[in-house]
């Protein structure tokens, strides 16, 4: 079992650094931030100037070096567009992205829970399929046209929350629903086949031939099995919706990761590309690894196998 | 992650036969079927069955409603977009671009995923252990950004929106495809193979491959959908495919400015796209029940 | 005392009023500060709140937190009634410009604006980190700046020019902000980036870089008296649906806003307010384009034919704009040099233009870039860009639409790496001298921003800034124009006025018409 955590934690720290050298090389490719930061009149001398006390006339190597020492220590340089310590931006942020990705999880379970336990249990009836196309419909229009009417309608319209923009926790409302909605249907299939091939076993035939009531042998009984898959791809979730913060973010003025990400992308701001493609990946690896933890825990079969 | 460890009471009870089909199993989503057979329809013979000329554009007729409003007019059954081009034949020739994308990158996507998840089930050890590795570092990049990032570095264009989605799409497919090769490797049938004396390329491509196709087919049927929705994500951050081309997700996120004063714009190509999504995802969930119940993950 | 006559008054009877210069300030002075006032724009640009640094300067909250040395009035004149200089001269020679501030003005950390300051600051704006602007003309035009009091500094040049005042106001750039030397160098660069100060109206308190800017009033400004309003929030919300929520909710007080969905808004009874005719949109080519058809003047003549300038103002543009033709033709420069477009508007003429492709060998067609991009102020520019790739689509010009975003297309062009390829900028309106300064960086081969190569254009622009007489200043100004248009060295598209919605409760404010500038001053207080 230790063996096993420690594989996975070898693999997640090589993935880190894989990913470090990819995002140093991609953030580069991306184009010259000179031409950003300097006004179109500037001179070829000005663009020296500026170039040289940014440090960006120094061979690549040479700036990965420097990058990936200072961001051992913990330390990500400074944003070559805000002028600001990465580690700032970050700090104020990535608080502001949790809470949004936590209240969207929090959203999408309360919707796929009831969602795809109740499919499972009326398996193929017309109420299955209309929980399908429920769970569906969350990712089957585009997040920003979704989060679009919704603002257009419930905040504009009918002013019942907040269009968005960090506040109380009604202002959650609105992207976190948008954000959430999205991945209902991953969660939704998974419990709704999880529960399926639970509520075949033996040991729930066998609770069911007991008189155990229905509606235990569903929510008690056959639920805490079928979660054990869920739990397993909340890493993945969690990652699904730390891309999907992109689009959130831009649509309901969110100062999240994911808005400082595309303005970062679009401003050719280096150590910001780099710091928040790596602090995204961490979050996630580091999620994936406390999610094999607890499997290990709640799983015996695990342990035989690592 | 993916591959949960069997019990040797599960396997047993996975290989009675008739378990899986215990219980009523539905026919195909017949309303999924036909509406994906008629936008297949559309986009194929989009010269022929729609109204007018994709990028003519008239200014002064923009945001002309649809027929059925006060102001619209039979020549533009669905409306006009803000430069006047009629917006049914945009979302008819939108039907051939979008699914297209959406078709090409999932090939793409599984092509490389299924070679990569065969070959690292098959050789395990190290082969096994570098591609996993490669697999775990591409699955860690948030799918939006990188695309982002690649649109941005070499320009948006239908080419390099398929490319970088594929780019990471792969990856999920390579994890369920080892997972569903490395069960398959247990069993009799490959080690007779082996002791034929097949080679590594002839046990993968006949013994291997074609008993994953089923999973093949639902991951196939399953990201279709998801597809077109990333390229309508990119589009709204400006990394789609590009204009004037008529993607259905361009058109969304042009249109989104004017859902007050002209919210056919985007309401149409929205509404397409919900079809098509829904359509793929309904029968991808019946494929999947119907061929591999325990692909779960997708 | 309402702003817009102020203003006019100030125009017409300068030399009153210059010894009267603080009395608004006096008669405000009692009121104190109170509530919220939030502007919430779809960009902050680059957020940077050194007036040195990042560049792109459509910055309103630097305005508020630093004084010009020089005032600019809303319809982007000079004034000496709100700059730190209370009146200025130049020598016979044109070569000593005198500037005498005003005294007891304050930094915000208490400390008197003296000379010195002015001085240090003009040094730090064209000094080595400094990516503003005009920080490389200044360079090479400043030959040294005297403190001979603490109200006085003289900025002598090294060659005669007309051109001082007006590069140290808002109308072109931010090299006129004064900051303190002393807190300068008390908290270095990163210091005072942490916590900027200055002697405007507003005070710096909190920032979320990509989010907002809080700041705070001043007890008593010497201009405003008491500010309007206690705290000033400028708030980032690029999607606009999200904005027009935000104004609905009472959350909002000032939008931008794009002029197709100002019927929309204005519907709901939230007044618009216009920055009248505060930029031209301007096509470019991007050098070097030798040996290609655009090389052509008939070929050149024949895309800008072939754009319905018209329709395109009263629809994309919803009416909030007009043709204007000339390249870079500044028209609030026009007056000044007694220069008229009316007689050089290009007809819409597919067919004449379809005709001198044909003449000029190119019956079968040509093949064009275009970069489509979004800017600030400008939200229908990529519409406008489809809209121009279909008109020339219809002479027979394919023409590729290529989305990016702004500084991938600007290093396109300053790298050259595309030739031919075609952009285009709101460029800020601006008076005959920032003209002449925008102009020279794209006809002069030798900049990097050069966008075409006219050897007749390049000696004309090269006489202006040694002319010291207004008169042949203004007939060199006028030549520069009418070569510009007669050479299609571009498309001069249209000169737009860009719209804000502000809510209900403010009663009254004019934003002027400079585009670096929200003209904030101009507000009166909320509805009582």
């Amino acid at each position: 079992m230790r063996r096993f955590l420690l594989q996975r934690a070898i693999r997640a720290v090589l993935t880190l650094a894989i990913l470090s050298v990819v995002i140093f090389a991609l953030a580069r490719a991306t184009g010259d931030p000179l031409t950003l930061i300097l006004p179109p009149e500037a001179s070829a001398e000005d663009r020296a100037n500026v170039s040289q006390e940014l440090g960006l006339d120094r061979p690549w190597v040479v700036q990965y070096g420097r990058f990936i020492g200072h961001v051992l220590v913990g330390d990500f340089g400074i944003s070559l567009y805000h002028r600001q310590p990465v580690n700032e931006l970050i700090r104020d942020r990535l608080p502001n992205s949790m809470r949004l990705a936590g209240f969207a999880m929090a959203v999408a379970i309360l919707l796929a829970f009831p969602l795809g336990v109740l499919a499972a249990a009326r398996k193929d009836t017309l109420f299955d399929r209309g929980d399908q196309v429920i769970a569906i419909l969350g990712q089957s229009v585009p997040t920003f046209w979704l989060g679009v009417v919704l603002i257009e309608t419930v905040a504009s319209r009918l002013q019942w929350f907040p269009p968005g923009d960090i506040g109380g926790l009604d202002h959650y409302i609105l992207p976190g629903f948008t954000l959430g909605w999205f991945v209902v249907a991953g969660m939704m299939r998974l419990l709704r086949s999880g529960m399926i091939e639970v509520l075949d076993a033996e040991y729930v035939k066998l609770a069911r031939i007991k008189g155990v009531i229905e509606r235990r042998v569903i929510w008690q009984h056959a639920l805490k099995n079928a979660l054990i898959p869920v739990v397993t791809f909340m890493g993945m979730y969690f990652a699904i919706l730390v891309a999907n913060a992109i689009v959130v973010e831009t649509v309901f003025a969110w100062p999240g990761m994911g808005r400082l990400a595309y303005e970062a992308i679009t401003t050719r701001d280096f150590p910001v590309i780099q710091a928040v493609v790596l602090v995204a990946a961490l979050i996630v690896t580091v999620a994936n690894l406390a999610i094999d933890a607890l499997y290990v825990v709640i799983d015996p079969r695990i342990r035989h196998a690592g | 992650m993916s591959d949960i460890p069997l019990s040797p009471i599960q396997r047993v009870l996975r290989r009675l036969p008739g378990r899986r089909t215990k219980g009523r199993v539905a026919g195909p989503p017949l309303i999924p079927l036909v509406i994906l057979v008629a936008f297949v329809l559309a986009a194929v013979f989009a010269e022929w069955v729609s109204p007018g000329e994709p990028y003519r554009q008239a200014l002064r007729a923009g945001f002309r409603p649809p027929v059925w409003l006060d102001a619209g007019t039979w020549s533009n059954l669905l409306g006009t977009d803000r430069l006047g081009r009629d917006l049914l034949t945009r979302i008819i020739y939108g039907a051939r671009v979008s699914l297209t994308a959406g078709v090409i990158t999932v090939l793409v996507a599984t092509a490389v995923g299924v070679a990569v998840g065969l070959v690292a089930a098959y050789f395990r050890g190290r082969v096994d252990a570098v591609l996993m590795q490669l697999t775990d570092a591409t699955l860690s990049i948030p799918i939006i950004l990188l695309a982002l990032i690649l649109a941005v570095t070499v320009g948006p264009s239908f080419g390099n929106v398929v490319l970088a989605i594929a780019a990471i799409l792969w990856a999920r497919y390579a994890r369920v495809i080892r997972g569903e090769a490395l069960s398959l490797m247990e069993r009799d049938f490959i080690a007779l193979a082996r002791v034929a004396g097949c080679s590594p390329a002839r046990i993968i491509a006949v013994h291997l491959f074609p008993n994953i196709l089923n999973t093949v087919v639902v991951l196939f049927t399953l990201q279709v959908g998801d597809v077109i929705i990333v390229e309508a994500a990119l589009s709204f951050l400006g990394a789609g495919i590009p204009p004037p081309t008529p993607a259905w997700g361009s058109m969304v996120a042009d249109g989104r400015e004017f859902i007050t004063t002209a919210w056919w714009v985007s309401f149409f190509p929205g509404l397409a796209i919900l079809m098509v999504v829904l359509s793929f995802n309904l029968l991808g969930d019946w494929l999947r029940d119907r061929l591999d119940p325990k692909l779960r993950q997708i | 005392m309402t702003g817009g006559k102020f203003y006019r008054r100030a125009v017409l009877l300068l030399p009153a009023l210059l010894a009267l210069a603080c009395a608004p300030a006096a008669s405000r002075a009692e009121e104190k500060s109170s509530g919220e006032l939030t502007v919430a724009l779809s960009s902050l640009s680059t957020e940077t709140l050194d007036p040195i640094l990042g560049g792109q300067i459509v910055k309103f909250y630097l305005d508020q937190m630093f004084d010009y040395l020089v005032g600019c009035n809303p319809d982007g004149t000079l004034s000496k009634t709100d700059g730190l200089a209370r009146d200025w001269e130049v020598s016979a020679d044109r070569k000593r410009w005198t500037f005498l501030l005003r005294t007891g003005v304050k930094f915000h950390n208490g400390d008197d604006v003296t000379s010195e300051d002015v001085k240090f600051s003009l040094q730090r704006a064209t000094g080595k980190r400094s990516t503003t602007g005009y920080a490389g003309p200044m360079r090479e035009l400043i030959a040294d700046i005297e403190t001979p009091a603490p109200d006085k500094v003289v900025i002598v040049t090294k060659q005669p020019t007309l051109i001082i005042a007006s590069y140290l106001s808002r109308a072109l750039s931010t090299e006129g902000m004064v900051l303190s030397k002393k807190y300068h160098e008390a908290k270095g660069d990163d210091g005072f980036l942490a916590h900027p100060i200055g002697s405007g109206p507003y005070k710096f308190v909190q920032r979320t870089a990509g989010s907002f800017l809080k700041l705070e009033a001043v007890d008593n400004h010497w201009r405003q008296g008491a500010p309007g309003y206690k705290n000033l929030w400028f708030r980032l919300v690029p999607e606009e649906t999200t904005r027009i929520a935000m104004l609905r909710q009472g959350k909002a007080d000032i939008i931008d806003i794009s002029r197709e969905r100002v019927k929309e808004v204005q519907a709901d009874g939230f007044p618009i307010r216009l920055r009248k005719d505060d930029a031209q949109i301007n096509f470019w080519w991007i050098e070097p384009y030798q040996g290609k058809p655009l090389d052509n003047p008939r070929v050149r003549e024949a895309l800008n034919l072939a754009i319905d300038r018209k329709e395109l103002a009263e629809t994309i543009f919803n009416g909030m704009a007009a043709p204007g033709p000339v390249p870079w033709g500044m028209s609030w420069s026009y007056p000044e040099v007694g220069f008229k477009d009316d007689a050089l508007q290009y007809k819409f003429d597919p067919k004449a233009a379809q005709k001198l492709l044909a003449d000029a060998g190119f019956g079968r067609g040509i093949e064009l870039q275009l970069y489509s991009y979004r800017l600030p102020g400008l939200p229908e520019g990529q519409a406008m860009a489809e809209a121009i790739a279909g008109y020339w689509e219809a002479i027979g010009v394919k023409t590729k639409l290529v989305p990016v975003d702004y500084p991938a297309f600007r290093k396109k062009w300053i790298d050259r790496s595309d030739p031919g390829g075609i952009g285009y900028f709101n460029v800020a309106n601006r008076n005959w001298i920032g003209a002449y300064a925008i102009i020279d960086k794209y006809a002069n081969p030798k900049e990097a921003t050069a966008t075409m190569h006219d050897p007749e254009l390049e000696k004309i622009v090269l006489a202006i800034p040694g002319q010291v007489e207004q008169d042949k200043v203004n007939d060199l100004m006028r030549q520069l124009y009418a070569r510009l248009r007669s050479e299609h060295h571009g498309v001069g598209l249209l000169n737009i006025h860009t719209p804000y919605a502000v809510s209900k409760r403010l009663a009254s404010w004019d934003p002027g018409s400079v585009m670096y500038d929200l003209n904030l001053d101009q507000l009166t207080l909320t509805k009582k």
